[in-house]
């Protein structure tokens, strides 16, 4: 059986869609532990959380193509996954 | 004279000796004293040249190298540091250490070559420590700034394309085979297996493994048997001479999805999707990388745009990866009915993964286990042995006796 090869790239990870999509379907719904841990880390990293934000509000106005805010984003992911690493798997089977 | 040589004595008799010009280093400093003191030397009757001349030539020179600051060591490893950086710190050292080591050494040999001008020569030697003193103190200057000059030269290349050239680094998950004696979940790698054939086997190959690896890890030998029959596999010439198919059995390869490596790169813009067998032991935190590149699959950065045809991932060198995110929720219906979450999905896959790799590891633990503590034993009683042995010589007397 192959996968449908779709693009998830652009799926935003907001707590909004999140909770709509809980909401709709019925209790058998699973919940990707990893998703919910993530969210549930983010008040532990909000001090990255809002560099990569700043960031983003200063490079907003650039167009040359050259600057990035990869430094802030692999700060905040990096305290996120430290968070979540040891909690995820007592999570699976 | 030559018999006593043989034997080693009881007890030895210590002379006394006139000054020698014996040049004797403070350990940690570049200056040097002159013993001009009468100097004790142990000495047998074997022992052809006081110790002293000839023990302090060498213990100069390898003091000396040791005594010099070590610069490596005075700059503490930044944020960003590379390899070039550090390289650029040993090669400054080694030339210090040979810059320097060249000129104490040039004193001490002229030195140890007059050893008869015994007052002339103080004089002189303490000239040349001042001398020494202030040319190593340039010596040392003139290292730091080398050392600081690479520095600066390695670490405005560094931040900049660093981060993403290398990737995110991967968190370390506690997978349950981590222990000194923990065995593989072997209901993951069963599940790992099914995720496996059903979301990875249309691109990557797994052709190290045959169905009966899996017997008695992750399905029994019907059911091994059942999944190899359901492939094709082509076999050897036939008495006609030709190539003919068949079902497959245990002792086949798991099947691979293209013929070979330019058929996989063609079918996949140009990426080749690697072999699976070994990856978690080709790659660098194997486990931990896999799990996190596959659930790691995120929108890039502000900045950071990807062409067509590749997606972001933070974990994957560079950014760039040609492959889709593959483990989506409740791709896969597991057989034992444990929900199939991507993180579930990526934990079992992983654990199949693992075992693949490294199928002897659980036997490998137990007879490291057994092993390390037998020769932990028996080296208990080596030593207990070697010290009953060397306790006669260690235990012998030295008498002193003054000699007039």
């Amino acid at each position: 059986m192959n996968l449908e090869k779709t693009d998830f790239n652009n799926t935003t990870s907001s707590v909004g869609l999140y909770f709509i999509v809980y909401s709709d379907r019925a209790e058998d719904e699973v919940v990707d532990p990893k998703k919910y841990l993530e969210e549930s880390c983010k008040p532990k990293c909000v001090k990255p959380l809002l560099e990569y934000q700043a960031c983003v509000k200063r490079i907003q106005g650039d167009d040359s193509g050259h600057k990035h805010c990869t430094g802030q984003y692999f700060d905040y992911w990096h305290c996120i996954d430290k968070c979540v690493a040891p909690k995820l798997f007592a999570k699976l089977k | 004279m030559k018999d006593t040589c043989h034997q080693i004595p009881k007890q030895l008799v210590i002379r006394r000796e006139k000054a020698q010009d014996c040049v004797v280093e403070k350990l940690g400093s570049i200056s040097f004293t002159l013993a001009h003191r009468p100097k004790r030397v142990i000495q047998s009757s074997c022992v052809k040249q006081p110790l002293c001349h000839r023990g302090t030539t060498i213990f100069s020179r390898f003091s000396i190298s040791s005594s010099i600051v070590s610069v490596a060591d005075l700059v503490v490893p930044f944020p960003g540091e590379t390899l070039s950086l550090r390289c650029g710190l040993i090669w400054c050292e080694a030339l210090i250490k040979m810059v320097g080591g060249g000129v104490i050494q040039q004193i001490l040999r002229r030195k140890l070559h007059s050893p008869s001008l015994a007052t002339p020569v103080r004089s002189w030697f303490s000239s040349k420590t001042a001398h020494v003193d202030t040319g190593s103190s340039g010596v040392r200057a003139f290292a730091l700034l080398g050392a600081g000059v690479t520095g600066l030269l390695s670490f405005s290349t560094v931040a900049s394309a660093d981060e993403a050239e290398h990737g995110l680094a991967c968190p370390d998950y506690p997978w349950p085979h981590d222990g000194i004696l923990s065995s593989y979940d072997h209901a993951s790698i069963r599940r790992g297996h099914q995720v496996y054939q059903q979301v990875c086997a249309s691109c990557h190959s797994m052709s190290l493994i045959s169905y009966r690896d899996l017997v008695g890890v992750a399905y029994t030998e019907e059911e091994a048997k059942a999944m190899a029959a359901e492939i094709e596999v082509v076999d050897g010439p036939n008495d006609e001479g030709e190539m003919f198919t068949r079902p497959g059995k245990l002792s086949d390869r798991l099947p691979q999805p293209y013929a070979n490596e330019s058929a996989a790169r063609f079918a996949n813009g140009g990426a080749y999707p690697p072999d699976l067998s070994l990856i978690t032991k080709a790659r660098h935190n194997g486990q931990n990388y896999v799990f996190a590149l596959l659930t790691g699959y995120r929108d890039p950065p502000a900045g950071i745009s990807i062409r067509e045809g590749l997606h972001y991932n933070p974990y994957f060198p560079g950014g760039a990866i040609a492959m889709p995110k593959m483990l989506n929720d409740e791709a896969v219906e597991y057989e034992d009915g444990v929900p199939a979450t991507e993180a579930q999905m990526g934990k079992d896959v992983v654990s199949f993964l693992s075992w693949a790799a490294e199928p002897e590891m659980e036997e490998r633990k137990l007879m490291g286990f057994k092993w390390i503590f037998l020769l932990s034993l028996a080296l208990l009683q080596a030593a207990y042995y070697r010290r009953l042995k060397w306790s006669v010589l260690k235990s012998r007397k030295l008498v002193l006796d003054v000699v007039n």
